[in-house]
C-alpha cells in the first residue's frame, strides 16, 4: 500500500509553486494560489477526521476560528512575533478539539446527523463567547500594525509561503494518516464502527486522534489567514462559509482519498473566482449549490472516489504466493489440552422486557470445538454477543483467564484473543478484502505491525481459498466467499478463542462439507472453537462436546449423541403437546 | 437590574418570537422524525415565501391574507416535489443534509439576484398596530402569530393521534414494511407530510416578512436555533417543538434584558449541547 | 384457498427455498413446521409479499397473487401475524390495534373488531393506552394477533408465535389460535415447536433446509421419524450409533 509516487509528486509540487513568486506574476495570481492552498488546508485538514472516519462535522469554522482568534490576540495585542503564533494557533484548536471529542466520542449513540450538528452549536458557543469577551468584543481586531518577515521582499509573498506550506503540511498528513494504521482504523469505522471495535480497533482514541490532527492543522491556516485579512470579525470568521464549503469540496473531490479535498477545493475555488465579477457572483452560487447536489446523486464518492472504482475494474494483479509453506501455529502457549480457557459464571442479561440470558453457567475447554445449540430465542447469539464485549451482562462474570470480559471494553476483549464471526456477515464495505483481514491482523490478538500484518492477511486469504478476490471489494463476493471472508478475519486476529455464529446457514450441502473440513483444520492448529449452530447433522459431525441452551439458560452439556437424546432436549426442540 | 415592567415587555416579546420559532421548526420536526430526512432547504423555502409575501403585499399592493393564500398552497406542492425527489433517488438521511443544503444554496442565490442583499421592510399602514394591555404593549400581528402557530401546532397533533392517516404515517415510520401490510401506501402520505411541512415553512416566512426585516443571510443565521428548537422539543412532536421554541424564545429574550444582547444565542446553543450529550436517545 | 406452487426464494445471492409447495384449504388449519433456519419464516415472508418470489407462482383462491405486493394482499383479506411480534413500538396498544383495520373494507367494523379482540385479550383493554413496546413478550404477542385480526381476514399467517414465550404464555396463545380456527378463519402457522403445532393442524409440512422435507396429516407424520431428523440431527428414538 505504500506508493512512493504520491509523496514524490507532493514535493515537486510544492518547490514549485514555492518559487513561484521569483517569477513575479502579478499580484492577483498570488491571491488566487494563497486562497486555494488555504481552502486546501482546512478542506484536507477537515476530511482526515470526517472524511476518513463518517463524523460528518459541522464545526470546522470553530477549530479554524480558534486559530484565527489565537493569532490575532497574540499578535496584536500581545505582540508575540507572527511566525510563533501560528504553533500556538494549532495547539489552541486542537485542545479545543480534544475537549470536545473526549467528551462526544464518549457517547455511543451520537452518530451522523447529531455529530454534526452538536459541532455546529459548538461553532455558535464559541462564537457567541468570542464576541461577548475581550478576545474580540465587538469590533473586531486589526493586524494591520503586526510585523511579518518579508520572504521574496514583500508581505504577501510571505503569507503566500505559509499558505502553500500550510496546505502541504495537511496534505502530507493526509497520506500519512491514509496509510498508516490510523487511516485503516478510521475507514473501517467509517464502515461499521461496532465491527471494527469487536475486531479490536480502539475507536474512541482513533476518533480522537484524527480530530485533533484535523483541529491543529485548521488553527494554523486560521491563524495565516488572519494575517491575510488583516482585520478579523467574529461574524467573518464564523460564518456557515468554512464549516459548508470544507464539506463540499471534499464531497466532490472524493472523501476518502487525501487527495480528494485538494481537487475540490481547486474546483470551487476557481469557480468563486471564475463568478467573482459582477452579476455572475450570485447566479454562481447557485451552480455551487446545483454542483453539489448532482454530485451526491449521481458521484457519491467524488471524483477520486469514481476514479478508483475505474482503476478497479483492471483485473487484479496476482497476489504474491502466500509466506511460507509451514501451516500457521494458532494460540501458541494458551496452556495444557482442556484445561478451562473461559468460564460464564451466572451471566445474566435482559433487554427490551425480555430474559436474553437467565444465569448462564458453562466452561470452555482449551483445544476443543464446543457446539452450542439451542432453539430459536434461546440466547446463543446473545452470548456470543456478550462474550465478544458487544453487549455487557447486567450481572455475572466472563473470565478469560484471570480477566473478566464482562468488565472489558469490546476492542480490548480483541486484544485478549477473541475473535467472532457474525451469523449475517459484516465486512467492511469499502475497504477491499485484503484489507478486511489486514484490519483484524493488525488489531486483534496478534496486534502485529504493518508489514507482519499483510503478510498474515495473504496467508489466511489464501487458506480459505479467497487469494485471488484479495482486491475486489467483498460486495463482489458471493455468501460462501463472504462466510469465509469471516472466517478469515477471526484467523487474521490470531485468536485463542473462536466464536463461529452460525457460519453454515446459507450453504449448500457441499459448501458445508468444505467448511466443516476447514474448521476442523483450524481446531487441529491450536485454535479453540465455540460452534453455534442450528444444522444439527453438522453439530454432531463437528464438535467435541455440546452444550444446550434454551430460554436463556444451560439445559445440558456432555458428548453430543448422548445430549441430544436427552429428554429435556428433545422436549426443548420439538415441544410438548398439552391436550 | 431592569424593571418589571421591562421584563415583561421582555417576556412578551420572547414569546412571541417563541411562536414563529415553534412554527419555523415544526416542519424540519415532522419532515425529519416521519420522512427521516433533514431538509436544509426548509429555511431556504421560508425565506423564499417571506420574499414572495414582500413582494405581494409591499410591491403589489395585495392584502397578507390574499398573498398568504396565494403562496402557502404553492409551497405545499413544492415540498411534494422535494419529496418525490427524495424517494425516486432513494437518498439516505446523512446525503438529504448535502443535497438539501445544495438546494438551500440555489435558492439563496435566487433570492439574492432578484431582491438583492439590501434590507427589505415591509411597511404595513393598518395591521401594524399594537394593543395596550396595562402597562405592556401587545402588537397584533405577533399575537396574531401566536394564534395560529398554536392552532396549527395543535392541529397538527391532532391529525397524527385520531385520524386514521395520521396514524399510519406514524406507523410508517416505525416499520413500514409491516404497514404496508395492513395496507398503508407510505408514498402517499410522504407527499402529502412533506407538502404540509413546506407548507408550515411558507407560512411562517409569511408571517416573518410581516414582523420583521428581510436579508438573505438571515436563511443561515436562523438555522441555529430551529435546529435547537427542534431537537429539544422533541423530534416529531408537534406541542414539544411549540414549547421547545417558547421556552428558548423567552430565555433569550431574558438573557437579552438582562446582560447584552450579543449572549442570547448561547442559551439554545448551550442548551442543545447538553441535550445532545446527555439524552441523544431523544432522537 | 392459498396454493403456494414450487416456489424458489433468496436472499440477495443465498437462495433460501427451493421449489417449496403447500397449500391451505378454506377454513384449515395447517401447520409449517421445522429446525430453525429451515426457511419457515422466508417462507412466511415471501407469501406475505415482504420477499420477492423467484420462481413459481402463488394463488389466492385461484387467481395469481404473485408479486402483488403486501399492500394488495392485505385488500384480499390476508393478514400477517410476524415472527417477533413487530409492534409500533411507541404506538399505544388501543393505536396498534386500529393500524390492524386501516383497510377500507375493515374500517367500517372497527367498533365491532375492537370489542371481539378486548373479549379475547381482556388485559389488552386494561393496557389499552400504553405504549405497545413496554408490555410483556406474551401480552405483544397478543396485541400482535389482535392486530391481524381487526383487519377481518380471511386467511390468517402466523409466523412464530411462541418465539421468546414462557412456556405458560404459549399454551395460552395456542388456546386462542384454537379459538380464532374455531370462528372459521383459515390459518398458516408456521412454528419451532413442532409438538403444540402438530396437536392444533390437521395437516402439517415438513421444512429442513429450504425443502419440504414430509407432508400430510399430522397423525401420519407424528408416527414418522422425519421431524426427530430435521430437529435434532438424527433419530433419537433410534438406538443410539456407536461413539466417535
Amino acid at each position: 500500500m505504500r506508493r512512493r509516487s504520491g509523496p514524490i509528486a507532493l514535493v515537486a509540487a510544492t518547490a514549485a509553486l514555492a518559487l513561484l513568486p521569483l517569477l513575479r506574476p502579478p499580484a492577483f495570481y498570488e491571491s488566487f494560489l494563497y486562497l486555494t492552498f488555504l481552502w486546501i488546508a482546512l478542506a484536507t485538514s477537515w476530511n482526515i477526521l470526517s472524511g476518513y472516519s463518517g463524523y460528518f462535522s459541522f464545526g470546522h469554522g470553530a477549530f479554524y476560528g480558534a486559530g484565527v482568534y489565537t493569532t490575532a490576540a497574540l499578535a496584536a495585542r500581545f505582540e508575540v512575533p507572527f511566525v510563533w503564533t501560528l504553533p500556538a494557533a494549532g495547539l489552541v484548536a486542537a485542545l479545543l478539539g480534544f475537549a470536545v471529542g473526549a467528551v462526544v466520542f464518549r457517547v455511543r449513540r451520537l452518530r451522523g446527523e447529531l455529530f454534526a450538528l452538536l459541532t455546529l452549536a459548538v461553532t455558535f458557543v464559541l462564537a457567541t463567547v468570542v464576541l461577548n469577551t475581550p478576545i474580540d468584543g465587538g469590533p473586531g481586531v486589526f493586524l494591520s500594525g503586526v510585523a511579518v518577515p518579508k520572504v521574496y521582499g514583500t508581505t504577501a509573498s510571505t503569507i503566500y509561503l505559509f499558505g502553500l506550506g500550510a496546505a502541504a503540511a495537511a496534505v502530507a498528513a493526509a497520506w500519512a494518516v491514509q496509510h498508516s494504521r490510523l487511516g485503516l482504523a478510521l475507514f473501517a469505522i467509517s464502515d461499521d464502527e461496532d465491527a471494527a471495535q469487536v475486531m479490536g480497533v480502539p475507536a474512541y482514541r482513533a476518533k480522537l486522534a484524527a480530530l485533533c490532527i484535523s483541529c491543529f492543522l485548521a488553527g494554523v491556516a486560521g491563524g495565516i489567514h488572519a494575517l491575510f485579512v488583516t482585520y478579523v470579525t467574529v461574524a467573518e470568521t464564523f460564518s456557515i462559509t468554512v464549516p459548508l464549503f470544507v464539506i463540499l469540496m471534499s464531497v466532490v473531490g472524493g472523501a476518502r482519498h487525501w487527495l480528494g479535498p485538494t481537487l475540490g477545493a481547486v474546483f470551487i475555488t476557481a469557480l468563486t473566482y471564475a463568478f467573482v465579477g459582477g452579476e455572475w457572483a450570485v447566479p454562481g452560487r447557485a451552480v455551487i449549490g446545483l454542483i453539489l447536489i448532482l454530485v451526491i446523486l449521481f458521484l457519491p464518492h467524488g471524483a477520486m472516489g469514481f476514479a478508483a472504482r475505474r482503476a478497479h475494474r483492471r483485473p487484479p494483479r496476482l497476489v504474491a504466493a502466500s509466506a511460507g509453506a509451514n501451516p500457521r501455529r494458532l494460540a501458541v502457549g494458551s496452556g495444557p489440552r482442556d484445561a478451562v480457557l473461559l468460564r460464564c459464571n451466572d451471566v445474566h442479561l435482559t433487554f427490551r422486557g425480555v430474559r436474553a440470558l437467565a444465569g448462564v453457567n458453562l466452561d470452555v475447554r482449551a483445544g476443543e470445538i464446543l457446539g452450542l445449540v439451542g432453539p430459536n430465542g434461546s440466547g446463543k447469539s446473545t452470548l456470543v454477543n456478550t462474550i465478544s464485549g458487544y453487549y455487557r451482562p447486567d450481572t455475572g462474570r466472563i473470565l478469560l483467564g484471570q480477566t473478566d470480559l464482562a468488565a472489558t471494553a469490546a476492542h480490548r476483549i480483541a486484544h485478549l484473543g477473541v475473535a467472532r464471526t457474525f451469523q449475517i456477515p459484516r465486512p467492511f464495505p469499502r475497504l477491499t478484502v485484503l484489507d478486511n483481514v489486514a484490519v483484524a491482523a493488525l488489531f486483534g490478538g496478534g496486534r502485529l505491525d504493518w508489514v507482519a500484518a499483510q503478510r498474515e492477511a495473504r496467508y489466511w486469504l489464501d487458506f480459505v481459498g479467497l487469494a485471488k478476490h484479495a482486491l475486489a471489494p467483498p460486495l463482489e463476493l458471493n455468501l460462501h466467499q463472504r462466510k469465509f471472508l469471516e472466517l478469515a478475519r477471526a484467523l487474521a486476529s490470531v485468536p485463542q478463542l473462536v466464536l463461529l455464529d452460525e457460519v453454515l446457514s446459507g450453504l449448500t450441502p457441499a459448501e458445508v462439507t468444505n467448511a466443516l473440513a476447514l474448521i476442523r483444520e483450524i481446531n487441529a492448529r491450536g485454535a479453540t472453537i465455540v460452534f453455534i449452530e442450528h444444522n444439527m447433522r453438522a453439530v454432531l459431525a463437528l464438535t467435541h462436546r455440546l452444550v444446550v441452551l434454551n430460554h436463556g439458560q444451560v439445559i445440558a452439556e456432555g458428548a453430543p449423541h448422548s445430549v441430544v437424546r436427552q429428554p429435556a432436549v428433545v422436549t426443548a426442540y420439538l415441544g410438548t403437546a398439552h391436550a | 437590574m431592569p424593571s418589571a415592567t421591562l421584563l415583561a415587555q421582555s417576556l412578551l416579546s420572547g414569546i412571541f418570537i417563541g411562536g414563529l420559532y415553534g412554527l419555523m421548526g415544526l416542519g424540519l420536526s415532522l419532515f425529519w422524525r416521519y420522512l427521516r430526512l433533514i431538509n436544509l432547504a426548509h429555511f431556504a423555502l421560508a425565506f423564499l415565501a417571506a420574499y414572495l409575501t414582500y413582494q405581494f403585499v409591499g410591491v403589489l399592493g395585495w392584502h397578507p391574507v390574499v398573498a398568504i393564500i396565494a403562496i402557502v398552497p404553492a409551497f405545499f406542492v413544492i415540498g411534494a416535489a422535494i419529496q418525490a425527489l427524495f424517494l425516486r433517488f432513494a437518498i439516505s438521511e446523512f446525503a438529504s443534509l448535502l443535497v438539501t443544503f445544495g438546494m438551500t444554496v440555489i435558492v439563496e442565490s435566487l433570492i439574492q439576484w432578484y431582491w438583492t442583499a439590501d434590507f427589505r421592510r415591509l411597511e404595513l399602514g393598518h395591521d401594524g398596530g399594537s394593543l395596550r394591555v396595562g402597562p405592556l404593549f401587545v402588537p397584533v400581528t405577533e399575537a396574531l402569530l401566536l394564534v395560529v402557530t398554536t392552532v396549527v401546532c395543535a392541529a397538527t397533533w391532532a391529525w397524527l393521534h385520531f385520524t386514521y392517516a395520521g396514524k399510519a404515517l406514524r406507523a410508517s415510520a416505525e416499520d413500514r414494511d409491516i404497514a404496508a401490510a395492513f395496507g398503508v401506501d407510505h408514498r402517499r402520505l410522504a407527499l402529502v407530510l412533506a407538502g404540509a411541512c413546506v407548507a408550515y415553512a411558507a407560512l411562517a416566512g409569511a408571517f416573518f416578512a410581516l414582523i420583521f426585516t428581510l436579508t438573505p443571510a438571515q436563511i443561515f443565521a436562523w438555522m441555529g436555533v430551529i435546529f435547537a428548537v427542534v431537537i429539544l422539543g422533541g423530534l416529531g412532536n408537534p406541542l414539544g417543538v411549540l414549547a421547545a421554541g417558547l421556552a428558548i424564545g423567552v430565555s433569550e429574550a431574558l438573557t437579552m434584558a438582562v446582560t447584552a444582547p450579543t449572549w442570547a444565542p448561547l442559551v439554545s446553543f448551550s442548551l442543545l449541547i447538553l441535550v445532545l450529550v446527555l439524552r441523544p436517545s431523544r432522537l | 384457498m392459498l396454493e403456494v406452487q414450487k416456489i424458489d426464494v433468496a436472499y440477495g445471492d443465498a437462495p433460501a427455498l427451493w421449489d417449496v409447495s403447500l397449500v391451505v384449504g378454506r377454513g384449515e388449519l395447517v401447520a409449517v413446521v421445522g429446525p430453525n433456519g429451515a426457511g419457515k419464516t422466508t417462507l412466511v415472508n415471501a407469501i406475505a409479499q415482504l420477499l420477492p418470489i423467484r420462481g413459481g407462482r402463488l394463488r389466492l383462491d385461484g387467481s395469481d397473487v404473485t408479486g402483488i405486493g403486501a399492500r394488495d394482499l392485505c385488500q384480499r383479506g390476508v393478514a400477517l401475524v410476524p415472527e417477533g411480534r413487530r409492534l409500533f413500538a411507541s404506538m399505544t396498544v388501543e393505536e396498534n390495534l386500529e393500524l390492524g383495520c386501516y383497510r377500507r373494507e375493515a374500517r367500517r367494523f372497527h367498533d365491532e373488531s375492537l370489542a371481539r379482540v378486548y373479549g379475547l385479550f381482556p388485559i389488552l383493554r386494561e393496557r389499552r393506552r400504553q405504549p405497545a413496546g413496554t408490555l410483556s413478550g406474551g401480552q405483544q404477542q397478543m396485541v400482535s394477533i389482535g392486530r391481524a385480526l381487526m383487519a377481518r381476514p380471511r386467511l390468517l399467517l402466523i409466523d412464530e408465535p411462541s418465539l421468546g414465550l414462557a412456556p405458560s404464555v404459549t399454551q395460552q396463545v395456542f388456546d386462542v389460535i384454537r379459538a380464532i380456527h374455531g370462528e372459521g378463519v383459515s390459518i398458516l402457522l408456521i412454528e419451532q415447536n413442532a409438538a403444540q403445532a402438530l396437536a392444533l393442524a390437521e395437516r402439517a409440512y415438513v421444512l429442513e433446509g429450504g425443502r419440504v422435507a414430509a407432508d400430510g396429516p399430522t397423525v401420519e407424520l407424528l408416527a414418522q421419524p422425519h421431524i426427530r431428523i430435521a430437529y435434532l440431527g438424527e433419530d433419537v428414538d433410534a438406538p443410539p450409533a456407536a461413539s466417535r
